[in-house]
């Protein structure tokens, strides 16, 4: 069973999502919770509370791994201020955010172990090199994977704690057009390519008074992403004078991935029936600037820096899971999310407004062993105006759509 | 409770399906486009060579088809606008008169300017006109009439046809020399029209440093009140008594443009610092006038222009020679040696000019006066703009057209702007707007312009026409 797994994991495409919550903030660690609008913290639902509570982890049952994939097919629409009607859409490719969970301990332990390996940031926007806005973005791909290994203790069985480190590893491509045509009106273009890295930890609590009511209280802290000598390549015009003008060939930035406070309950009326309530507060704040320093000039300038100055949010989360039988679950849920990104800062990159989550998912229970997840989540983002007078945007109006469909496979030992 | 669940699972079930197929964003509203009053089913555009596209010191193919009227068309074509017919050099003459390319540039970053001078619609097979070398005859349907060098002067003189090869490349043999522009564009009778013209009448003066060839009976400043008559019977010959509508340009301030503004300040850097001020001629006749250093205009300050065709000869400041003045009869008499030898002592003579002096430093051998717009002749220009583009108004007003204020637009680009992500400025090349001539726009810059007569034509008649997208559109191509 376990090369298979290995199988899986090596077929799926490491990749990540779209930012498909507020920012650049994928919101899909979990097949389970994404079914019931990513709600989840306040559950001991599965080893994916390696990601949404680490305090929870310690009162599963069982030990387990989980692997979960999702296809996220996310589209953006633009159109021109008025009286232009010019409208272009992005063509990005489908994503495909993961996660794989596994939990260790001896049964009658209060400790477990566990690691997971998931990818909670990321963006892939391709908006191509002849669109109104290509001087602001042609493409970027933004990639983290999160590695954290875990620790949770249950102190009775109503409280538990746990915390994980974490370790990022990711790269960042950004791709955008120079106003600058050669003799044959070929467009410059300068594309930044680097590796990241950063730390940060998970910590959770887990209570649960009484059988029908838990609670869950999670801090993840923000995870700096930092890129050292990313490549710097521009292609331009032959012209030694130009070329003098773009002398950079490396880079360094740096990426705030924000702090997620995040308060859960779960809430048993049945002992088939769950509902879930998340309120999640993302500190976006951290995100001042967008700023790339380089190694040599560019236009006489070292260092390039836009403001971003988001502002911290909340998201809320309900879902609900209704045990059909012994092998069949179902599950609904739906979220708000409030945009990170304040007026006149809209960028082409994350092209932000607040969204609205709804979802669906079942498990089904092949045998004591072995259960299936899927979900699936639409994502609408609302109608956006903005000037963009602020980040050096694009002016205009976005529109966002996203479905995300969504497997997994739980493997109980 | 469980049934509740199975309509939930139902309702989910269903909503995926429809999700699926409604994948695409869209918004919520859709375009709406709206002609108001306006007929655009017969546009025709009347103007002068920013009119015919001309750009790159020339008029080709290339600058034809990114006209600003042909985009105008265009967009007026989303809301009921007709075909629109161009005098459109073929493509095997498509360097039409021949143009400037930049070609490089040299060690100090200096731009290299290349003339194009292959595939030309030039022809030999006749003599040339007063104005230059005939063109290849355009002999189809024509609703663009914008015509090189015509000024508002020129365009009532029946004789403008024998003189201006621009325009009577547009003409009939038997036109040339009796119809006027004037005649000929009000028997168009179109349903909407674009007027912008009278730049000429100050332009040609002001490009020439102040000088009038005596030759030449349109190089100078046209009086405002023959402006005025003229202007007037044009506009209303259009409207044909607001039977037609249509929009008005008023006249830039010539001294806004890359022509003036990109030669001083550099000029004006690199003076030794002994060097206090310049001597140059003013106006067309051999009176001297002195420059001061910090009078040479540099972004606000001074008032000095120096034209970009001065640049070939201001690195010869302070020497013994003669060589502007040499230039210029041999224009005149490329073959003649004789003659050449002729006219450069009647220049000389005229000017009472000794070029054994120190060139630009000395009275004895001032600066040529086409190199340089001083103060008392930019007082001259600015005094008939501002009474020209009064002028303009009143037709405006008394037709019942919309109007583009030139002369502020042209103006409010001198601070630089950003758009898309691409910054603006009157900046020589790298300034996005204006071409290799220095005075006529890049086809980016003819596509700006066209978005800001959209944009008065839909606030004067309440239409809604839309505008164009003009990063599709290039500046100046950097080699």
């Amino acid at each position: 069973m376990k090369s298979k797994f290995l199988a899986l994991l090596g077929s799926a495409v490491l990749s990540a999502g779209v930012a498909q919550a507020g920012g650049f903030q994928a919101n899909l660690q979990g097949q389970k919770q994404l079914g019931m609008g990513h709600a989840g913290t306040g559950l001991a639902l599965d080893q994916s509370s390696i990601f949404f509570n680490p305090g929870a982890l310690a009162h599963l049952r069982q030990n387990g791994i989980q692997l979960g994939v999702s296809a996220l097919n996310a589209k953006i629409a633009y159109r021109e201020p008025s009286p232009g009607i010019s409208e272009s859409a992005t063509d990005n490719p489908i994503s495909t955010p993961f996660q794989v969970y596994a939990s260790f301990g001896k049964e009658d332990s209060p400790l477990r172990f566990g690691i997971g390996v998931y990818t909670p940031f990321g963006s892939s926007v391709n908006w191509g090199t002849r669109w109104q806005g290509r001087y602001g973005l042609n493409e970027l791909t933004l990639k983290t994977i999160f590695i954290q290994p875990t620790i949770s203790y249950r102190i009775t069985d109503k409280l538990g704690l746990g915390a994980g480190f974490i370790y990022s590893t990711g790269s960042v491509n950004l791709q955008r057009s120079i106003p600058l045509a050669d003799a044959n009106y070929n467009e410059a273009g300068v594309e930044l390519d680097g590796a990241a890295s950063g730390f940060g930890f998970n910590l959770g609590v887990f209570f649960q008074p009484t059988e029908k009511l838990s609670l869950g209280l999670t801090y993840r802290s923000k995870v700096e992403m930092e890129v050292k000598e990313g490549d710097v390549t521009f292609r331009l015009p032959t012209s030694p004078l130009v070329a003098g003008q773009f002398q950079a060939t490396q880079f360094d930035a740096s990426l705030p991935m924000p702090a997620n406070i995040t308060l859960g309950i779960g809430f048993k009326p049945t002992e088939a029936l769950t509902f879930a309530v998340d309120v999640q507060r993302v500190q976006w704040s951290a995100y001042k600037s967008l700023r790339f320093d380089y190694n040599a000039g560019i236009r006489g300038e070292t260092f390039s820096e836009s403001p971003r100055n988001y502002e911290d949010v909340f998201i809320y989360r309900v879902g609900a899971q209704y045990k059909l039988s012994e092998i069949f679950t179902i599950r609904a849920g739906a979220y708000y999310d409030n945009s990170p990104v304040q007026e006149g800062y809209l960028t082409p990159e994350t092209p932000d407004s607040d969204s609205r989550g709804v979802s669906g998912g079942l498990t089904l229970a092949l045998s004591d062993k072995v259960d299936l997840d899927a979900s699936f989540l639409y994502i609408n983002k609302k109608e956006r105006t903005d000037d963009a007078s602020k980040s050096g945007g694009v002016a205009g109006t976005f529109k966002s759509v996203a479905y995300i469909p969504g497997v997994g496979i739980n493997y109980k030992f | 409770m469980k049934n509740i669940f199975y309509r939930l699972g139902a309702a989910a079930l269903l909503s995926t399906a429809f999700l699926f197929s409604g994948c695409e964003p869209e918004f919520e509203e859709d375009i709406t486009l709206s002609k108001g009053p306006l007929d655009f089913s017969k546009y025709v555009a009347v103007g002068n060579s920013l009119t015919a596209g001309y750009q790159d010191n020339g008029l080709y193919l290339e600058g034809q088809i990114f006209s600003y009227p042909n985009i105008l068309a265009n967009q007026f074509s989303f809301v009921g606008g007709g075909a629109f017919a161009q005098p459109l050099f073929t493509n095997e003459q498509r360097n039409g008169s021949g143009y400037l390319r930049l070609g490089g540039f040299s060690s100090t970053g200096a731009p290299i300017l290349a003339p194009v001078t292959t595939n030309l619609a030039v022809r030999t097979d006749v003599p040339a006109l007063p104005g230059g070398r005939r063109l290849t005859k355009f002999t189809g349907a024509i609703q663009n009439w914008g015509v090189p060098g015509i000024s508002v002067l020129a365009s009532a003189v029946p004789q403008y046809g024998g003189v201006n090869p621009y325009f009577e490349r547009l003409l009939a043999d038997a036109e040339v020399g009796q119809v006027s522009y004037v005649q000929k564009v009000v028997s168009t009778q179109p349903t909407f029209f674009s007027l912008w013209l009278g730049n000429n009448d100050v332009l040609g003066y002001a490009t020439a440093g102040g000088v009038v060839d005596p030759a030449n009976p349109f190089g100078g400043i046209t009086p405002a009140a023959t402006f005025n008559a003229i202007y007037s019977q044009l506009a209303a010959g259009l409207s044909r008594n607001k039977a037609a509508k249509g929009i008005v340009a008023t006249i830039p301030d010539v001294r806004s443009v890359p022509f003036f503004t990109t030669v001083g300040p550099t000029f004006r850097a690199g003076l030794p610092a002994a060097v206090t001020a310049v001597v140059a001629l003013t106006k067309s006749g051999a009176n001297r006038t002195v420059i001061a250093k910090n009078d040479i205009r540099v972004g606000s300050s001074g008032t000095a222009l120096f034209t970009l065709t001065s640049t070939a000869y201001l690195g010869l400041l302070g020497q013994p020679t003669g060589r502007y003045w040499r230039d210029q009869a041999k224009a005149k008499f490329p073959a003649d040696a004789a003659a050449m030898d002729q006219e450069l002592k009647r220049l000389l003579q005229n000017y009472q000019l000794d070029t054994t002096k120190m060139f630009g430093l000395s009275g004895e051998n001032p600066l040529p006066s086409a190199l340089v717009l001083d103060a008392d002749e930019q007082a001259e220009i600015q005094a008939a703009t501002t009474e020209y583009n009064t002028i303009i108004r009143n037709a405006a007003t008394a037709n019942d057209l919309a109007v583009f204020d030139a002369f502020t637009f042209f103006n409010s680009i001198q601070t630089p702007y950003n758009m898309n992500g691409v910054t603006y400025s009157p900046a020589f090349i790298t300034g996005n707007l204006f071409s290799l001539d220095g005075v006529h726009p890049t086809p980016r810059g003819y596509a700006i312009i066209a978005n800001e007569m959209i944009k008065e034509i839909n606030r004067k008649y309440n239409s809604t026409v839309p505008t164009i997208d003009v990063t599709q559109f290039r500046a100046v191509l950097i080699p």
